[in-house]
């Protein structure tokens, strides 16, 4: 087969949604840009594989054939490149393209953040994806089965909907595996937070991805304009479509792009997805909003933490139009919708760049917030005129977080840099240790006392992983993270002896695991630069974490509340009850 | 809200038979009269484990024991909502002399229900033209989830059948029996369905008829349970905390429903029009499994085989909240029979004020829920009036029905009987348990005597 060197391509996928359409009618589509690779027939690349098996029909698919996707001479093609609506919702190929690009688009946008390869969070190198796995409406991540699963269901008027035909349910599915390689730890049970951080999160990159599309925000400018009656065609400067000013306030692009991209969104979907873009708009800011019983349930946790995002990205896209020309009480649309996109994508890179920043174990939403900012200040002192930093503690301290680190005057919430003076790096050797897990124990040994770690713990490197990030003045920025754990086996009588609350009613025998580790990030010189550390015997959080555990049923064998993220999607789509009156 | 039969004479006595159904509930009134013959309502007939010291046969015991004491005649059967744990006994079999045969040769002159399972208002409900409204919407929402059901079930004998090897087994027989008997129980839901005479069938709800007033002469009986989905909106809406969220939740819940349910018709369908070919009916199928594939889809069906787990799972808790709740007065004496009825069910009863003044002064309270932590609201609790330390003639009476160590684990607080409950029922209540029968080696019932 004749070789391309063509970096990346181009291959056709759904924008949002089917149900978000044209000015036409017709089914929003955009060129989804990837990297290029060899492909297989499935389409099979080498991060991800596509298998279209049906559990519920018991049928494999055939694939397009690999010739599909390249010609003899070399030439990367697009198979579906106009395709016809028909084609879009019939035609499972394409389907199975659409996941294959919008997974690798996923996957190449967290490597370009990261400046690094991300593994998924499952031994091997492959996801498999199962674009109609099912006959329900339902969408998951599997880690045992190393794949995602998308189902299919029926919706109104008999049509059928595929779940594997949205960009924001695609998107949100990638990110758990994603998240699951890079912190493999958050899916353990922790706090309220953890269990919610993983929902929350994938809904926040799935939503900005679909706001850094340029298609998808002129869409939604255009459904704002027209629920405004504003006939915004109509008004041009002339060849320039305008937008009135007022229609643009933080409050109206909540109210007109959010909601109404949320409207249009394929409605039947929301019993997939959930329902956190409208939330993000319509739920009350309240300080203390994550205190309530109703929001101990992880997904409805997870929501907070969406609007949090939301709002902030509302804010900085309406400070970012600012600075735009006026044409009197006008905008252009099109440098309105770039603004939007601009802030989506850098929001989306702060974001996943601050995976980086966060413990290994036992995440809050407080660790989270400080490693946004620690990541941002870490290639861009200055918040800048659009002050996505400033925004983002203002907007996620109305939900009552608050930074786990106080910062600096100049640099409020990031972490403290290490004060660790290491007194053995002679001993270190610097190449090892960007890559070697045993050169970061080696280190981790040497200034056990110094690093905080407990002695009588088992501790282990869980990753060491180079990096490189390119900052908006164009300097690279050079880090190496290393992810240590601890962890202690008791028994809940030991547990007074560590000064950790055993929750009342829990047996003394009962077995008792406390995790805490330190996430350690070296500079280009081999320094510590961070250590944000989590203390196995912290007694106030493992205090509070085995009563939050035991109170859900942890130690009881009914772990459904722990459960892999099939029963919490299915969870998300029905109602739980929080048992009040009880005994 | 009260039916009351005006002029009849009081009954005078009851005596109350309390059967060993393990986990389950069963439960035979026996109104009597001075001067007529007695009344009999058997309330719920199911179990879903007996104690190892019960016989085989004991739900045929039971049901000959029912027959014998209301000499061949019952005079109503209500089945507060369908469990197995509450309506097994009413199953039938082919030989015809199986609990539920011996139970409808008894002729019931009423049976009572709740609304939700009134079988015209789901025929009505379903139809696809009609935007339902209000209490359709949730028969609706039911009715998706029994479809639901129902194609998990015939889905996972389908998985089963094309041999997935022994890796999602153990789930699939879950699905199986949990969804087809736990939920299901197709032949018990027709034998109630015709057991009495098409116009002497009750779906009831709060604040409706029960229809037993007729059959129990000088007896008040009030429905103060399920509440139906307009009454449950209103008690919603009061709610301090932001009333929107429960109506997204409503509406999640019911687009949940509403897509397995849809799914369920989609399936039947593409199953009988292309022998299950799914929404591809002209796709390409490789007939030959590739190598590469060989290690995912045994994997892929035991995943999809766990998610059909989940989905009886989350129905079967939904299925507690359609709980009948009847309040029984007689004179002075007030008799609470609220099925399994959780706090969802009780909130609107909760809020009003009347009904709370009636209901602290109930005499015998047969505990919700085999003593589940979630069932017997801490208000309502607190409110009766009865409840003392000291053993006097008025002290408030308890039965539950239930086995330990079936369900929840004490650990978490959520075992069943929750132990705190019974402490408070032992501590202030003449209490009784079916356990105790099991103590004294088998036994087949507890009778308990109340004198009018």
């Amino acid at each position: 087969m004749a070789q391309t060197t063509a970096r990346t391509r181009r291959l056709t996928v759904v924008a949002q949604d089917p149900a978000v359409c044209t000015e036409q009618g017709r089914i929003l589509c955009v060129p989804a840009e990837i990297p290029a690779e060899a492909l297989d027939p499935g389409p099979w690349g080498h991060r991800v594989q596509v298998i279209d098996f049906d559990a519920t029909t018991n049928q494999l698919l055939a694939p397009l054939d690999a010739g599909a996707y390249l010609d003899r001479a070399g030439n990367l093609i697009d198979p579906f490149d106009k395709a016809s609506d028909r084609t879009i919702l019939t035609d499972p190929q394409f389907h199975a393209q659409n996941v294959y690009a919008t997974v690798t688009q996923t996957l190449a946008r967290f490597e370009r953040s990261l400046g690094r390869r991300v593994n998924w969070g499952f031994p091997g190198h492959q996801l498999r994806v199962a674009p109609h796995a099912f006959a329900d409406a339902n969408a998951f991540y599997a880690p045992n089965e190393r794949a995602l699963f998308f189902g299919y269901f029926t919706g109104q008027h008999n049509r059928t909907i595929f779940t594997c035909l949205s960009h924001d349910v695609v998107t949100h599915e990638t990110t758990h595996a994603l998240l699951d390689g890079i912190r493999t730890r958050f899916t353990d049970p922790s706090s309220p937070d953890q269990a919610a951080f993983h929902e929350g999160f994938a809904d926040c990159v799935a939503l900005l991805s679909v706001f850094a599309q340029r298609e998808v925000v002129e869409k939604a400018l255009q459904i704002s304009a027209r629920e405004k009656n504003l006939r915004m065609t109509k008004v041009q400067r002339g060849d320039q479509p305008l937008i009135p000013v007022d229609a643009l306030t933080r409050d109206s692009l909540a109210e007109s792009v959010l909601l109404g991209l949320a409207d249009e969104m394929g409605r039947e979907l929301s019993a997939v997805r959930g329902s956190a873009l409208r939330r993000s708009v319509e739920l009350e800011a309240s300080k203390t909003i994550l205190d309530t019983p109703e929001f101990t349930e992880p997904h409805r946790r997870g929501e907070v933490l969406v609007a949090a995002v939301m709002q902030s990205f509302l804010e900085v896209w309406a400070t970012r139009l600012d600075s735009l020309r006026r044409y009197g009480s006008f905008l252009n649309v099109n440098r309105v919708a770039e603004e939007g996109c601009a802030a989506a994508d850098y929001l989306l890179t702060m974001l996943i760049r601050s995976l980086d920043y966060t413990p290994p174990v036992h995440l809050q939403f407080g660790d989270f917030l400080s490693a946004v900012l620690t990541a941002d200040v870490e290639v861009r002192d200055d918040d800048g005129p659009y002050q996505y930093r400033a925004s983002l503690l203002s907007r996620f301290a109305a939900f009552g977080i608050r930074p786990a680190s106080p910062g600096t005057t100049q640099q409020p919430g990031v972490w403290a840099r290490s004060s660790v003076v290491e007194t053995t790096n002679e001993r270190s050797h610097f190449d090892a240790l960007q890559h070697d897990p045993d050169e970061v124990f080696a280190f981790v040994w040497e200034n056990r006392e110094a690093l905080k770690f407990s002695k009588d713990a088992y501790t282990r490197v869980l990753s060491v992983r180079p990096c490189v990030r390119v900052g908006p003045d164009g300097f690279v920025l050079r880090e190496t993270v290393a992810e240590v754990m601890q962890r202690i086996d008791v028994t809940a009588g030991e547990l007074a002896s560590l000064g950790v609350k055993r929750p009342r009613g829990m047996t003394a025998p009962t077995p008792v695991t406390l995790n805490g580790g330190s996430t350690l990030i070296f500079d280009e010189y081999g320094r510590l630069k961070f250590e944000i550390h989590n203390d196995i015997l912290d007694k106030k959080r493992q205090s509070a974490r085995l009563q939050y555990l035991f109170d859900s049923g942890y130690f009881d064998g009914d772990t459904a509340a722990f459960r892999p993220f099939a029963e919490m999607h299915r969870r998300r789509s029905v109602s739980a009850a929080v048992p009040h009156q009880g005994w | 809200m009260a039916k009351k039969t005006a002029g009849a004479a009081a009954p005078t006595g009851m005596t109350l038979h309390a059967y060993q159904v393990g986990f389950g509930d069963c439960f035979l009134l026996a109104f009597h009269y001075k001067t007529a013959r007695d009344r009999h309502v058997l309330i719920d007939f199911g179990s879903t484990g007996l104690p190892p010291t019960a016989p085989k046969n004991q739900m045929t015991l039971i049901a000959q024991d029912i027959a014998a004491i209301c000499g061949g005649t019952l005079d109503a059967v209500v089945l507060s909502h369908r469990h197995r744990d509450h309506m097994s006994g009413f199953e039938t079999n082919a030989k015809h002399n199986g609990p539920g045969d011996i139970i409808r040769g008894l002729n019931p002159k009423l049976v009572v229900q709740p609304w939700t399972e009134d079988p015209k208002a789901k025929k009505d409900a379903t139809e696809p033209t009609k935007a339902p409204k209000g209490d359709a919407v949730r028969i609706a929402s039911l009715e998706a989830q029994r479809l639901a059901i129902q194609n998990v079930v015939a889905e996972a004998q389908i998985l089963a059948a094309t041999g997935t090897g022994d890796r999602d087994q153990r789930a699939l027989q879950s699905v199986v029996d949990e969804g087809m008997e736990g939920i299901l129980n197709a032949s018990a839901v027709k034998n109630l369905q015709s057991m009495a005479p098409a116009d002497k069938h009750r779906y009831v709800f709060h604040g409706s008829a029960s229809g037993l007033g007729g059959v129990l002469p000088g007896v008040t009986v009030s429905v103060l349970g399920p509440p139906t989905l307009k009454q449950s909106s209103a008690i919603r809406k009061e709610r301090p905390s932001d009333p929107a969220e429960f109506w997204m939740l409503e509406d999640l819940d019911r687009l949940f429903w509403k897509a397995q349910a849809m799914n369920a018709r989609f399936l039947t369908r593409s199953t009988k029009a292309n022998g299950n070919k799914g929404p591809f009916p002209k796709a390409r199928v490789m007939r030959n499994v590739p190598s590469y594939a060989r290690w995912f889809i045994p994997r892929a069906r035991a995943a999809r085989a766990n998610e059909l787990l989940g989905i009886v799972r989350i129905l079967d808790k939904e299925m507690n909240n359609t709980s009948v709740i009847l309040l029984l007065e007689v004179g002075s004496a007030r008799l609470l029979f609220p099925g399994d009825a959780q706090i969802e069910n009780w909130e609107l009863t909760l809020q009003e004020k009347t009904l709370m003044n009636r209901l602290a002064g109930v005499t015998f309270y047969k505990v919700g829920h085999h003593g589940s932590r979630n069932a017997t609201p801490r208000s309502l609790w607190n409110g009766f009036t009865n409840r003392s330390k000291q053993k006097r003639p008025t002290r408030l009476r308890t039965v539950v029905s239930t086995m330990a160590g079936k369900f929840g684990a004490a650990a978490r607080h959520t075992e069943v009987p929750r132990t705190t409950l019974v402490t408070a029922l032992k501590d202030e209540t003449d209490f009784f348990t079916t356990q105790q029968l099991t103590q004294k080696g088998h036994t087949l019932k507890q009778t308990i005597e109340f004198t009018f």
